[in-house]
Order: C-alpha cells, then sequence, then structure tokens
C-alpha cells in the first residue's frame, strides 16, 4: 500500500503491451548451471559446440577480461569462465546489443571455473565485464543458427498474458469477497463480518501492486480523494485529514478494535465495496510488459518488509501474516509466468529464486493454524519479537535475487 | 570515485572525477611494502589513507592502528552447502580489496535502466579513511554442516560460561564475523551493508556493534579514553616482539590458521549513571589509575609501571588487589597478554529511560584461553564490575590473509 504523498498515478492504458518480437530473437538456450566446468580448452569447435574461455586477470590494479577467441560459428557455444585474480570483476555478460544473452555473477578469484552455453545466430555480440579497465570485447558469430525458434522473448509475452487472465480472476474474487463483507456488515452480524473481512484481504494484497495508484478518472492525481488505493486500503498512520478515513483498515476498526457495527460502519463497508467495483472496472484494461510483473512481485515483497513484518498493516485484526502470505502468493504469481522465458536467459537465477521462494513457503508453512481467522497465527506483539526477524531475512533472501530478473526480462527481445 | 563507475563511459578507467579526494591515492595502489599505511595525523585523519588487503603477512585490522570508528556485525549460516559457503568467502574477500581500496563494489549508478545498483553509494566520493576488513570463522563452521570438523584447530571453541557473564542470546555468537573499522563512520557502514547483502540467502545477520571512538591504542597511537572516563590500553601490546608472542598463530596445529589470529568481541554494557554518581576516589581505586593522566596510583606518569605490591602508611596496597589494571595486568598472570583493539559504543537510550552504552570489546589473541584465563579472574573480581555487565560474547578463528588470486579460508576447502 502507498504514502498518500508517494502514489504512483497510473492510468489504465499507459502500461502498454510491447510491440512484437524484435526481428534479432535469438534462441538463447542456456545449459551448464553452475558446475565447475572443465578445464578451458582454447578456441576450437569440438562436439558440436565453439569454446570460449575467458579469464579474469589483475595486473597491477587494471583489471582485465581476456577472451581467446573473439569468432566462432553460429550454433551452440560453450563460455568457461576463469577468475585468476581480479577482485573487481565479479560477473560477465554476453550482449546482443543491449540484450543479456548469456552471463555469469559471483565470480571470484580461487574458485572453480564457471561455464555457460548459449546457442547463437550469426551476428555481432559483445563479452561485457564491468570493473575491467576495457570492459567490452566484440565478438562475432559467422553464418546462421540453425532453427531458430520462438525465443524467451515470446514465451515471456505469453506470460504477461496469463499473468493478467491471473489478476482479472483475482479482481473478481476481491468483488465477490467485499460484496460478502458489506452484506456481514449490513446485517450487523459482528463474528460474520470479523471473518469475512479476513477473507477478503487476500485479493487485494495479491495484486495490490497492479491496482495501487489508479486515480478515479478525472481526478488530480496529488488529491487522495480520488486515489482509490488510499480510499480501499489506507492504514490510520498515513492518514490525510482533508480526506479522512475510508477502505478496509476504517471497517477493521469498527470490527476487531470497536468491536461494534454502527451506522458508520455500514457507511465505511458500502463506500469500500462502491471502490473495490470501481477499481475493478478501471483495471480491466491493465496490461502487463515482462518487466512489470518482475516489478510488481519486487513491489509486493517491498509491501511485505514495509508493513507485515512491522504489524502496522493489520494493527486491529492483528491478521498481517494472511496479507504476508497473499503477497508472496501474488509475487510468486507473477514469477511463475516469467519463469519460463526467463529459464532460458538466466537459469542459475530462475533456479536461486524458485528455491528462495519455496523457503519462504516452507517458512510460512509453520504459522498456518486452521483454526485462526484467515488460516494463520495472529501477529501479535509477543509474534512479532520473536519471529520478524527470522521472517524478514526469509524475505530479503528472495528480494535480492529477485530484483535482478526486471533487467534480463526487459531487455529480453 | 569508481574506476568502474558506469556514468559516463564503462570504459572510463581511472577517469571518473576524483571529488576531493587526492588523485595519488587511487593511483598508487597499495603496494605490499607498505603494509601498516601510515598512522592518521595528530588531529585528523587522511581520507586517502589505503590499507592493502591481498599478500599481508596478518590479516588487517589487528596490528592496524585502530581507526575512529568501527562496525562489528556477525552472521549465522542459514546454507548447509559448503560450495556456498566457499562462493561466499570468496566474493567477500575480492569485495575486502575492492572496498579498502576505497571503490564502488560494481556500481551505485549502472547505465542500464532496469538494472539494480550492485553499490548502495554512501561511500562514493568519502575515500577508503584507513577502512580495514577482518573475517572472523565461528566455531559453527567447523560443526557437522560443511564437513570441515577436521580442520578445526584443538584450541577453538565456543567459550565457556565466565563468572559474571550476563550474555543475551540474540547477543551472543554466530557463525561468521566482520570487523569493519575506519576513520570515517559511513564508510564502515557502507562496507558491512554492501557485504551483508552478498550474503543474502547464504547467512542472515546476527547481531551487531556500531562503534565510535577508539577505546584501545595501537602502535604510535595515544591512549584513548572510554566512557568511563579513564585512559584504556596504556599496557596495551604495542611491539612487534609481543604480537608475535601473544597474537599470531604459528600455523602448528592447523597450518592453514598460520599468520592468523583468533577474535575475542564481548558486548559490554556500562552503567553510566551509577558511575557518574561515584565518587573519584572510588572511581580511581577501581581502576587504579589517576583519571586524568591515566598513572597508576605507585607511579606519576601514564606508563609507569605500576607497584602492586606498594603499601600505605596504614599497611593496606596503594593499588588494590580487585583494582582492573591489577587483575588484567601481565604481571599477576604468568606473563598473559592480549591484544585488544576496543571501541566505545551507545545504542540510545534503553528500555529504563537509561544511556545504553558502553565498550565494544575486541581482542585478538594466538589462543583463546589468553581471553578465558584473564577474563575468569576479571569476572569473579573485578572491581569495575560493579558498573558494566558482559552482554555479548563470539569468539572467531581469523585466517591469514590471501595472496592475489586467492580467497579467505580457501585453504580450509582444499
Amino acid at each position: 500500500m502507498q504514502n498518500p504523498t508517494s502514489s504512483r498515478p497510473r492510468t489504465a492504458a499507459a502500461a502498454a503491451t510491447v510491440a512484437a518480437l524484435a526481428a534479432l530473437a535469438l534462441a538463447a538456450c542456456s545449459s551448464g548451471g553452475g558446475e565447475p566446468a572443465a578445464q578451458p580448452s582454447g578456441s576450437a569447435t569440438s562436439g558440436g559446440a565453439a569454446k570460449v574461455a575467458v579469464t579474469l586477470t589483475s595486473a597491477g590494479g587494471a583489471d582485465a577480461c581476456e577472451v581467446d577467441t573473439t569468432s566462432v560459428p553460429a550454433g551452440p557455444v560453450t563460455f568457461t569462465v576463469t577468475n585468476k585474480d581480479s577482485a573487481v570483476i565479479s560477473e560477465i555478460e554476453l550482449l546482443a546489443g543491449q540484450r543479456i544473452v548469456g552471463e555469469k555473477e559471483n565470480l571470484a578469484p580461487g574458485l572453480a571455473p564457471v561455464s555457460f552455453t548459449v546457442t547463437l545466430d550469426g551476428g555481432s555480440y559483445a563479452v561485457y565485464c564491468p570493473g575491467a579497465a576495457t570492459d567490452t570485447v566484440p565478438f562475432t558469430v559467422t553464418g546462421q543458427a540453425a532453427t531458430p525458434t520462438g525465443g524467451a522473448s515470446a514465451i515471456l509475452e505469453a506470460g504477461t498474458t496469463t499473468y493478467a487472465t491471473y489478476v482479472a480472476g483475482v479482481v473478481a474474487s476481491m468483488v465477490t469477497s467485499v460484496d460478502a463483507l458489506k452484506a456481514a456488515v449490513d446485517a450487523g452480524d459482528l463474528p460474520a463480518a470479523q471473518k469475512a473481512y479476513a477473507a477478503a484481504r487476500p485479493f487485494y494484497e495479491r495484486i495490490e501492486s497492479d491496482v495501487a495508484g489508479f486515480v478515479l478518472p478525472g481526478a488530480d492525481p496529488t488529491d487522495n480523494s480520488g486515489n482509490l488505493d488510499y480510499l480501499v486500503d489506507m492504514r490510520a498512520s498515513n492518514l490525510d485529514d482533508a480526506v479522512g478515513w475510508h477502505g478496509f483498515h476504517a471497517v477493521e476498526k469498527d470490527l476487531f478494535e470497536a468491536k461494534t457495527i454502527t451506522a458508520g460502519t455500514k457507511t465505511l463497508a458500502a463506500e469500500l465495496d462502491a471502490n473495490v467495483r470501481k477499481l475493478a472496472e478501471l483495471s480491466r484494461s491493465l496490461t502487463y510488459r515482462p518487466e512489470d510483473l518482475a516489478n510488481g512481485a519486487a513491489g509486493l515483497l517491498e509491501e511485505v518488509q514495509a508493513n507485515k513484518i512491522k504489524g502496522e498493516e493489520e494493527r486491529y485484526s492483528h491478521i498481517d501474516l494472511v496479507d504476508f502470505a497473499a503477497n508472496v502468493e501474488g509475487a510468486e504469481q507473477a514469477f511463475a509466468n516469467l519463469e519460463p522465458g526467463l529459464e532460458q536467459i538466466d537459469p542459475d537465477l530462475t533456479a536461486t529464486v524458485e528455491q528462495r521462494f519455496d523457503d519462504v513457503r516452507a517458512l510460512l508453512k509453520t504459522y498456518e493454524d486452521p483454526t485462526a481467522l484467515g488460516g494463520y497465527r495472529p501477529y501479535t506483539a509477543a509474534l512479532k519479537a520473536s519471529d520478524s526477524a527470522k521472517l524478514s531475512q526469509a524475505i530479503q533472501a528472495l528480494q535480492e535475487p529477485l530484483s535482478s530478473i526486471a533487467e534480463k526480462v526487459a531487455t529480453a527481445r | 570515485m569508481s574506476r568502474h563507475d558506469g556514468g559516463v563511459s564503462r570504459r572510463a578507467f581511472l577517469g571518473g572525477t576524483l571529488g576531493g579526494i587526492a588523485a595519488g591515492a587511487l593511483v598508487g595502489f597499495v603496494g605490499a611494502d607498505s603494509a601498516q599505511g601510515s598512522a592518521p595525523v595528530a588531529g585528523g585523519t587522511d581520507p586517502t589513507l589505503q590499507y592493502p588487503f591481498y599478500g599481508q603477512a596478518h590479516p588487517a585490522g589487528v596490528a592496524t592502528p585502530p581507526q575512529r570508528h568501527c562496525l562489528f556485525m556477525t552472521f549465522d549460516l542459514t546454507t548447509t552447502d559448503a560450495s556456498a559457503l566457499q562462493s561466499l568467502l570468496a566474493r567477500w574477500s575480492a569485495a575486502f580489496d575492492v572496498l579498502m581500496a576505497g571503490h564502488e563494489l560494481g556500481t551505485a549508478d549502472p547505465d542500464r535502466p532496469h538494472a539494480v545498483p550492485t553499490d548502495t553509494g554512501e561511500a562514493t566520493d568519502l575515500g577508503p579513511n584507513g577502512l580495514t576488513l577482518t573475517l572472523g570463522l565461528g566455531p559453527g563452521v567447523f560443526d557437522d554442516r560443511f564437513g570441515l570438523a577436521a580442520r578445526k584447530p584443538a584450541k577453538f571453541d565456543h567459550l565457556p560460561a565466565l563468572p559474571s557473564d550476563q550474555l543475551q542470546d540474540a547477543l551472543t555468537g554466530g557463525d561468521l564475523s566482520i570487523q569493519a573499522c575506519a576513520d570515517d563512520p559511513q564508510v564502515a557502514f557502507h562496507a558491512v551493508r554492501d557485504l551483508s547483502r552478498l550474503a543474502r540467502g547464504v547467512a542472515v545477520t546476527r547481531w551487531t556493534v556500531m562503534g565510535f571512538g577508539r577505546a584501545s591504542a595501537g602502535q604510535g597511537q595515544t591512549t584513548p579514553r572510554n566512557l568511563l572516563g579513564f585512559k584504556d590500553g596504556t599496557r596495551n601490546i604495542r611491539s612487534d616482539a609481543d604480537l608475535g608472542q601473544f597474537v599470531w598463530h604459528d600455523g602448528q596445529d592447523q597450518a592453514w590458521m598460520k599468520g592468523g589470529t583468533y577474535q575475542v568481541a564481548r558486548k559490554i554494557h556500562m552503567h553510566v549513571e551509577n558511575w557518574d554518581t561515584d565518587r573519584i576516589e572510588d572511581q580511581e581505586r577501581v581502576f587504579g589509575r589517576d583519571k586524568r593522566s591515566g598513572a597508576p596510583l605507585t607511579g606519576t606518569g601514564e606508563f609507569d609501571t605500576p607497584d602492586f605490591a606498594k603499601t600505605d602508611a596504614s599497611g593496606a596496597r596503594v593499588i588494590d588487589p580487585q583494582a582492573h589494571v591489577a587483575l588484567a595486568a601481565h604481571e599477576n598472570n604468568g606473563g598473559l597478554k592480549i591484544l585488544r583493539r576496543s571501541y566505545n559504543f551507545t545504542d540510545g537510550m534503553d528500555e529504563t529511560g537509561q544511556i545504553d552504552a558502553g565498550l565494544l570489546f575486541l581482542a585478538y589473541m594466538k589462543d583463546p584461553a589468553q581471553f578465558v584465563t584473564l577474563q575468569t579472574r576479571l569476572g569473579s573480581s573485578d572491581a569495575l564490575n560493579e558498573y558494566i555487565s558482559h552482554v555479548g560474547s563470539g569468539v572467531f578463528a581469523v585466517p591469514p590473509t590471501p595472496e592475489r588470486g586467492h580467497f579467505i579460508g580457501e585453504a580450509l576447502f582444499q
């Protein structure tokens, strides 16, 4: 959720779909993961794959990136990278223009050589070694590759379409669940309304980074009275006095702190229902670029760190872990839709992020409680005191690799 | 400042502006022959002061004259994969070299709009400020997780419970430690922050103390004061002979430790409000020294050798046998010495509204038993115990410095 002063107004059509595949699309099929490579064997083609040895060195502080051959025939190419003694260079990338078609990170002196294999079309490339005195080495591929197939870019585009379907489904469920909340409030049924509140929250939290920032048509983006995220999800701590308190958390306070349903609660619930419907309407026109999914996932994890782990999101109901799980689920859905394309660009990164999501999910599982509201243990002051560091560290471990996905997918075309 | 700053051109090696920093600091990459750098200029510090990382006889940040500030952080390994540990130590080692030279770790301002900066940027343009980075391996590294049990030095283990310990679990232990000392606190903070980033997913932060104001003198330095107002470290190890005898590991038992040392870290809380209301006579009795001059109560100059046997007219010892200086003295501990490298710290206010402050005690020795012996004695009967509590603790093996092309602890994995 956004602070009213930092909202990012976004018109529905602004996140436009990307143009078609770039003509020079390459099939960059990687293999070779993070295993130590065989000894570099100079330049040559053997067993079908051309071999290129890259050696990182440091001579009196002038770090160098030595590429033993700078021209290979089209087809599979294996790059073997050895960091002899450069403390400065920690990664190398193979670039086609601005696009990363292969790379190795976490290189450091003393570690075993690593390799990656890519299938390259004929054309001009560059080996980029950030930190080297001459950091870009031109690299030429002659001839044509055998069969250019779809490529990462097309797969990523397909992923954005699937993700849009996911968002639409969550939005529809959000509307239904808020309808149910309104009905329970209207009926004056406190236990039912509390349950309906906990049931409705996860839908917004799963897609918050996509739908936050909408302003009502014609509204001034700096005026919170037209900011739907403000009207739907503002917490007591960030109120704009001129606009007053509306939305989920105003209802939450009545249901969980005052524990009374008043005429005011009913007005708030009706208003929330109407605003969620407006949000649903506006979000219908959303389209996504691959980097929107990556940035959205990163945004959801920032939400977890900023609000859920601190217990500030659900101050009265203490269902912060329900929101936490929903943020993570939303981030994971976005990642899952990028995964098939990302797998071709950077299999190591894909595997790392997947593993870290597994770790977070396994950790969250330990907080499940079917008898608790929303299915997770209430995030009390005591639980926060004992467990917040552990939760935060698991998210940090995921945030770090996840934050580099956007660039990978944005340049994959 | 970074020689690989992408702001203008990635190819502009050494082409960036150096801000106010002398160009010589960057161009004159420190050679192996200036192992200890130069001592800070009296009355000020030199932002271009730079210590070398690779190829030194001993790890930086031990015999190095204490810088003004120091951030100490410990980590717990979350991985059980030896290759992940190896990779972390290799990445950290390379990063130590880059950071100690005052460079950005990668770049704080990448050319490509979607790239995430690899360096967090707050130390850009500040200069190295004498930064030293010192890595410690906790006893946990040698448990059954990484297959390194056979490499564990026989003398190295978790510290035993010691008299007067009031250790808090959250401030104790750790599989790894990083000591980052610099004359500019932001340089030290930046180093630890960026190193923590490299560890994410492999290790998590455990406890940390941000030390300000050195509270131990090194070679060529005047003696600073601790937060109780007394000079601290007057009798600290200063000579190379003492370093050889008491601090540097000789490689017996485990060859990979040769030239390294052991680090003991203690977070010592001082009850400053109580101390501040104590009369000067008692404060000086507790330390066994004059508050202003630092002279032992049996002498007139700071460096006078204390006479622990001297009695006054009534027959009482002039230096109370329970005075801090008496209990810590090598004369009273079979000649035992350790190298102290402590810093004052404050964490602001505690929950009772009192000042939360004290000493980040850091000490180096060739055998952790040296500390255990001294602290057993001090913890039992030090007059100072009324005013201090040891609340945090850790012990770490500090491997020797690698040669260029290698990383700290590489020998462990071969």
